[in-house]
């Protein structure tokens, strides 16, 4: 390693590698273990208690449950796509963001995991979606969006954690030969599973990498489509819909696009890494931000146009859900998700952290009133006066929802402390290729 | 630099990724095998009872009818446990005074029920009706074994809903002809079942095999 290259990437390197790291991050990490415990405590309390604890009820069969676990998938499948697709640009923009942006779409996608296995009401028993040789003998409802759950969130799993870890193995060797301590180095070593960097490693690498993003791809269009699905099989008029998956993948890849973004602001400003994600990436991340958001009004537009253009009841139920009792979120949504991001015409709004994070917490915020109304709004109207009741989250729900936070939290705190953000080799290549050209 | 890792280091993580795999399709094999054990449904295992009452003598010996204990099980769910007065319709005759029927004595003088212990319990979510069986054909041996040489009453089979369900998907070979339902040992003679029949319940095991027959 020559020491350019060494140079290059050591502030990189020194993070993880840093016995000390300051009283900001034990005050994150201890505030979001707070909220693990609470998730803890909301977990068990369902478990023991039951799924009564929550504000469901017929017809509001869904909630927070479901809620939740559609915003934070949208966000794990907005980042997968994101990271994938810089992998196999070549884009420069990925040696900036793709390491956080796969590690963000992981944490994500463990959060969401959660819902839809408490919500089973018997979470215990979840193993039964998994078509294994019961004695019961009887496979599991394959038209059941339970078993789509179990494939969809599995499958996602393996994938964004296979390109996460795929990623981080020759950024894994370079902290060993860093490290100081043997410990330390032991650690790192084993997880780097003897990378030597080798031609023949990095040749084996390179593929590996790109065909697990191949892998990502169409993963994530399923994966956003099978959420959508879980909606549209149903007859609620308007979940009964063939635009819910494109509305469904196009607002997610700004939902992943937005935390994306709120995460590289943070980190640049948090661990003064400047240097490596540079003025020109957070100018590119603030203009794909805003391209989403753009997608995202023409999509709501479209919304507006396809009820004009059915009639009957979907029409009524979604003309209910703009101007019902849940109107409010729905109006939310929009302004939030859709006209605040466009202060990122602005330059110098895009290059702000203050901007950055207010547009990234913003979409966010939008896309989650976005899933609200739909699952909430779409159940408003129906038939039997008696079931003329409304949904609002108990305090279980509020809980389980601030505990995935805690734990996204809690998983990206962690991460920037003991792994390199940036991707270290990819930038030592481009660096290297700047320099020969 | 020294080596962080010897060779041997090396060899021993290599066989740790392959143990580890190896150690997963155990667990998934031995779970299988767990799961279908007889001693996992305790087949064959006696439960303690009150008395020690022998179905080998009162049956298999004295060729008692099943019907004369089990009076309900021709009409009702449950097939019926006698009461202290049909014991005592003969012990008040024989055995008058031994001591291991105390609790049938002392049962039909206080007018309590013997408190026997169920060894063929069902969950209470599955439903199941003795006399729909029965009165369709299906034997008492062919889910209770032979009860006529069990001198500890034990389960003859899993009552797995796997169990059930492999008769559920089709009845037929499992029926048998009226006057056959309350025998022990029985063989059948080839195809005794009329065709009509076993059309029936080729057509039937759709619905036999339909959640709410025994989840209700």
């Amino acid at each position: 390693m020559s020491s350019d290259a060494h140079a290059a990437t050591s502030r990189v390197a020194d993070v993880p590698l840093s016995p000390h790291f300051g009283w900001a991050w034990w005050l994150a990490i201890l505030a979001s273990g707070g909220l693990v415990a609470l998730l803890g405590y909301t977990l068990l309390s369902v478990t023991i208690v039951g799924v009564g604890v929550w504000g469901v009820n017929i017809p509001y069969v869904w909630g927070f449950d479901l809620i939740n676990y559609a915003w934070w998938i949208g966000i794990a499948n907005g980042a997968s796509l994101f990271a994938a697709t810089l992998v196999l640009r070549r884009h420069d923009l990925r040696t900036a963001v793709n390491r956080f942006a796969e590690g963000v779409a992981l944490f994500a996608v463990i959060c969401a995991g959660i819902f839809p296995i408490i919500h089973l009401g018997r979470p215990w028993l979840f193993y039964w979606t998994f078509p294994y040789p019961a004695t019961f003998q009887v496979w599991p409802q394959f038209r059941s969006t339970l078993t789509w759950d179990f494939w969809a969130i599995s499958t996602h799993v393996i994938v964004t954690s296979l390109l996460w870890y795929v990623g981080l193995i020759p950024d894994l060797a370079t902290l060993r030969d860093r490290a100081k301590r043997p410990m330390v180095q032991r650690i790192y070593g084993v997880f780097a599973l003897g990378w030597r960097g080798s031609v023949r490693h990095w040749a084996y690498h390179q593929r590996a990498y790109r065909l697990v993003a191949i892998l990502v791809l169409p993963l994530i269009l399923i994966m956003q489509s099978t959420v959508a699905f879980e909606f549209a099989v149903t007859l609620v008029p308007d979940w009964h819909e063939t635009r819910q998956p494109l509305h469904f993948v196009a607002t997610g890849l700004a939902q992943g696009l937005s935390i994306v973004l709120l995460v590289a602001v943070l980190l640049r400003w948090g661990l003064r890494l400047g240097r490596y994600i540079d003025e020109g990436d957070i100018d590119l991340l603030g203009k794909l931000v805003l391209a989403s958001a753009l997608v995202s009004g023409y999509l709501y537009i479209d919304e507006i146009a396809a009820a004009l253009l059915s009639g009957g009841l979907t029409q009524e139920a979604t003309f209910t859900r703009m101007t019902g009792d849940y109107a409010g979120l729905y109006w939310t949504a929009i302004v939030y998700s859709v006209l605040i991001p466009q202060l990122f015409w602005f330059r110098s709004a895009r290059l702000s952290t203050v901007g950055g994070v207010f547009v990234g917490v913003s979409i966010g915020v939008g896309i989650w009133f976005d899933r609200f109304s739909i699952i909430v709004g779409g159940l408003q109207t129906d038939y039997l006066p008696s079931i003329g009741r409304s949904y609002s989250p108990t305090l279980s729900e509020t809980g389980l929802f601030l505990g995935t936070v805690g734990l996204f939290t809690a998983l990206l705190l962690l991460f920037v402390r003991f792994l390199p953000v940036i991707s270290m080799f990819e930038t030592r290549h481009d660096e290297h290729e700047e320099k020969s050209s | 630099m020294a080596q962080l890792f010897t060779p041997a280091a090396t060899t021993l993580f290599r066989a740790a990724i392959v143990l580890t795999g190896l150690g997963i399709v155990g667990a998934g094999a031995t779970a299988y095998l767990w799961a279908r054990a007889d001693s996992t449904w305790n087949v064959g295992k006696p439960a303690p009872q009150p008395v020690p009452f022998r179905h080998d003598l009162h049956t298999g010996q004295l060729n008692i009818d099943c019907r004369y204990c089990h009076s309900t099980v021709e009409r009702a769910a449950d097939a019926g446990m006698p009461s202290a007065q049909t014991c005592m319709s003969c012990h008040s005759q024989v055995w008058v005074g031994a001591s291991v029927l105390e609790p049938v004595r002392s049962s039909f003088a206080l007018g309590q029920p013997i408190q026997w212990t169920s060894v063929h319990r069902l969950p209470d979510y599955a439903y199941f009706h003795h006399a729909a069986h029965v009165t369709k054909g299906v034997a008492c041996e062919t889910c209770h074994g032979r009860v006529d040489q069990m001198p500890k009453t034990v389960k003859a089979q899993t009552l797995s809903m796997g169990w059930c369900l492999d008769c559920h998907r089709d009845p037929a070979p499992n029926l048998r002809p009226r006057e056959a339902v309350f025998a022990m040992g029985y063989e059948p003679h080839g195809d005794e079942l009329p065709e009509d029949i076993r059309a029936f319940y080729r057509e039937a095991s759709r619905r036999l095999t339909s959640c709410n027959t025994c989840h209700r």
